[in-house]
């Protein structure tokens, strides 16, 4: 599989803060990549030197094939971005703010289709400060996409959104992956990572601590299937079989029984000893 | 060119926001309108005036301090109270509201008598100089009689007046408040009146005239002169304060971010900021002439001169606000910063009254305001026609323009925000 991003050795210092620890990781063409982790564990400061807005104090950064920093023009051309606390310009409507970067880009084509598809032709000429929270996140993915980018960054596009909205921007990044972009996201959400990503980069305190397919991490770092009964665990079973099994004997001798499945919860759990708040604080 | 693209859109987000538009246009406006009547009316000033007359008999003032009273209406300067004799000044003033200037002129007692007695004593006076004078220069022409009875005469007259030269000057009196400006204006009125009347009752005629001309070749109204400096301060206002405001606000709500990871270059960012200020400038500068044309009668007229002098101003102040939003991170901190620079160049420059009235000092620090050759050589241009006249100011803001854009790309961050 083509790399897309290569980094090796990434270290970012505000001042006297190591903001990002030497980290290194590949994204592949195609694939959804999730950064995971809690506030201030250095998802942004990785992505916005991917996206060309953050000058690397050390390490090799390369976007499709190309350095950072060195080729920032010739790679912001090529992507797509939606940073994190997105807004765009509150009294224009949403045709113009979509339009605006097209221009930028020197996009000819029309931009409806690109509206059509994020499900915002309806709104088009509603103001954009008049959307609701979900409705400014799927503007944002269409202003990222309008220039028809092979990498999108979308950092943390679903914090602060509801439940209904932030499954709506899910459905569009997975249409999105669909129609062949590569994806880089970030997250606090370990629920959105795990449903989305073909492969998540676990950071925390500017160093990743685990990386790899979705489903070899809760395989390796999941701690098992777990068996309850009613609050009590009963087992933690390596497999989806045995973790059955106990269950189903659970049941014969009429006693109450689930079995909870390894997350990338657990992962982090296991991993970091410490959970992730809603805010993305850890606990 | 994506500087165009920026323009369109800041230019179209600016329409779009009422209080935008109302601080960029209808608030100068408004000031324009306020300033414009106060200072450039067509009707001259009027101060305030209470007249208290003492000389007062059988109910009714004499006939001097009446005609003193409309020598001093027949000046057009006063708006002239009659004040009964039996009010005290001082309660008066305390049981008044408000903060208004009092001026009080009082009119003592026996004003016509005392006045009348002394023009006579006056009169023997200039009598009697004029004997000495003509026998201490000419006596030794004269035969010997001649001059015996001219210094009889003198004598005569000198004795008379030792006896009778005891009667006072009437004195009127003004009270006003001496820290106030307008004071030493009613006080030269009332002096001229005085000295007028003392002329008259000694039957003197004037020794020396005086006319005035006016200085122009046509005839200048006061909002002709105010006029270039009110676009002048506003456009600069618009720039400093407006622009930096209007930068940092959308640095912190991250579009700044949102744009800078584009292809769109800083350059780009900047120029496009100072055309929708330049923009602004125009429609301000039209708005105001036509104002000024159709309320106060101003005969400004913007040629190719003054559009290329407002495309230079614009640039300018607009820079000068950029660079400052280049480094000021915080809205509050931008329009303080903005703010504390952009009123004292205003006011300093002598845009709002003309720099004669200020101390000396501080005309020479006002010729340091880009603000004041902006409105002087827009002035020279709009006003008086003479753009010959304009050259300093135009190359003071050409090179502030082409230091500041320059400091602005340099200051301005578009990455690591």
């Amino acid at each position: 599989m083509k790399k897309v991003i290569e980094v090796e050795h990434l270290v970012k210092f505000y001042g006297n803060l190591r903001a990002v620890n030497d980290i290194s990781f590949d994204v592949y063409a195609g694939e959804i990549f999730t950064l995971v982790g809690p506030n201030g564990a250095g998802k942004t400061t990785t992505t916005e030197i991917l996206e060309c807005i953050k000058t690397p104090t050390s390490g090799i950064v390369k976007v499709l094939g190309m350095t950072v920093p060195g080729d920032e023009e010739k790679i912001k051309r090529r992507i797509g971005v939606i940073p994190q606390e997105f807004n765009a310009f509150e009294r224009l409507t949403v045709r113009e703010n979509v339009k605006l970067i097209a221009d930028i880009y020197g996009v000819k084509e029309d931009i409806r289709r690109y509206l059509e598809m994020l499900g915002l032709w309806e709104s088009r000429d509603k103001k954009f400060r008049t959307l609701s929270g979900g409705m400014k996140r799927r503007v944002g993915i269409c202003m990222a996409v309008v220039s028809n980018p092979e990498i999108l960054f979308l950092d943390e596009p679903t914090t602060g959104l509801d439940p209904e909205a932030r499954r709506e921007t899910w459905d569009v990044i997975r249409k999105l992956k669909k129609s062949g972009k590569t994806i880089f996201l970030t997250t606090h959400y370990m629920e959105e990572a795990e449903k989305l990503s073909d492969r998540v980069a676990m950071i925390m305190n500017g160093r990743i601590v685990a990386i790899g397919k979705v489903k070899e991490l809760i395989e390796k770092h999941g701690g098992g299937f777990k068996v309850l009964s009613g609050e009590k665990v009963i087992g933690m079973f390596a497999t989806r079989r045995e973790a059955a099994r106990c269950a189903l004997q659970l049941y014969e001798q009429d006693k109450e029984a689930e079995m909870i499945e390894p997350s990338m919860d657990d992962v982090f759990l296991n991993l970091v000893h410490k959970k992730i708040n809603e805010r993305g604080e850890l606990l | 060119m994506n500087a165009i693209v920026i323009f369109k859109t800041l230019t179209k987000n600016w329409l779009r926001s009422p209080t935008g538009v109302f601080f960029s246009i209808l608030f100068p406006l408004m000031l324009l309108l306020i300033f414009g009547t106060v200072f450039g009316g067509e009707e001259s000033t009027k101060y305030s005036l209470y007249v208290q007359n003492h000389d007062v008999h059988g109910g009714n003032a004499t006939n001097l301090s009446r005609a003193f009273i409309e020598a001093l209406e027949s000046t057009n300067s006063f708006e002239i109270s009659e004040l009964d004799k039996d009010v005290n000044v001082s309660d008066f003033i305390k049981h008044q509201s408000g903060i208004a200037s009092y001026r009080f002129l009082i009119i003592p007692d026996g004003f016509e008598e005392h006045a009348l007695n002394r023009s006579i004593t006056v009169r023997n006076g200039i009598i009697l100089d004029t004997l000495i004078y003509i026998i201490d220069n000419y006596g030794a022409y004269m035969n010997q009689s001649e001059l015996e009875n001219i210094t009889m005469g003198k004598d005569a007259l000198s004795a008379w007046m030792n006896q009778t030269n005891t009667t006072k000057s009437p004195e009127i009196l003004l009270i006003a408040d001496e820290n106030a400006q307008s004071t030493q204006i009613v006080k030269g009125i009332v002096y001229s009146v005085v000295n007028a009347f003392n002329s008259k009752l000694i039957g003197a005629s004037d020794t020396i005239t005086f006319k005035s001309e006016n200085l122009q070749q046509r005839q200048w109204k006061a909002a002709d002169y105010y006029l270039p400096g009110y676009i002048a301060s506003f456009i600069m206002t618009n720039g400093i304060v407006g622009i930096t405001t209007t930068i940092t606000e959308f640095r912190r709500n991250g579009i700044v971010k949102r744009l800078s990871a584009t292809p769109l270059k800083k350059r780009d960012w900047i120029l496009g900021c100072i055309l929708q200020q330049t923009f602004l400038g125009f429609t301000l500068t039209v708005i105001m002439v036509g104002v000024g044309w159709v309320i106060f009668g101003v005969r400004a007229i913007p040629d190719i001169y003054a559009i290329c002098l407002i495309i230079t101003g614009c640039v300018t102040f607009s820079s000068i606000g950029m660079t400052i939003s280049g480094f000021v991170k915080d809205v509050e901190a931008a329009a303080g910063i903005g703010n504390a620079i952009a009123y004292p160049l205003m006011f300093l420059s002598g845009a709002f009254w003309p720099l004669d009235l200020m101390p000396a000092y501080l005309q020479s620090v006002a010729k340091f305001s880009p603000v004041y050759h902006f409105h002087d050589a827009l002035r020279e241009i709009m006003i008086y026609q003479h753009p010959e006249n304009a050259i300093t100011g135009f190359a003071v803001l050409a090179l502030l323009a082409v230091v500041f854009t320059c400091a602005a790309i340099k200051l301005t961050k578009w990455k690591d925000l």
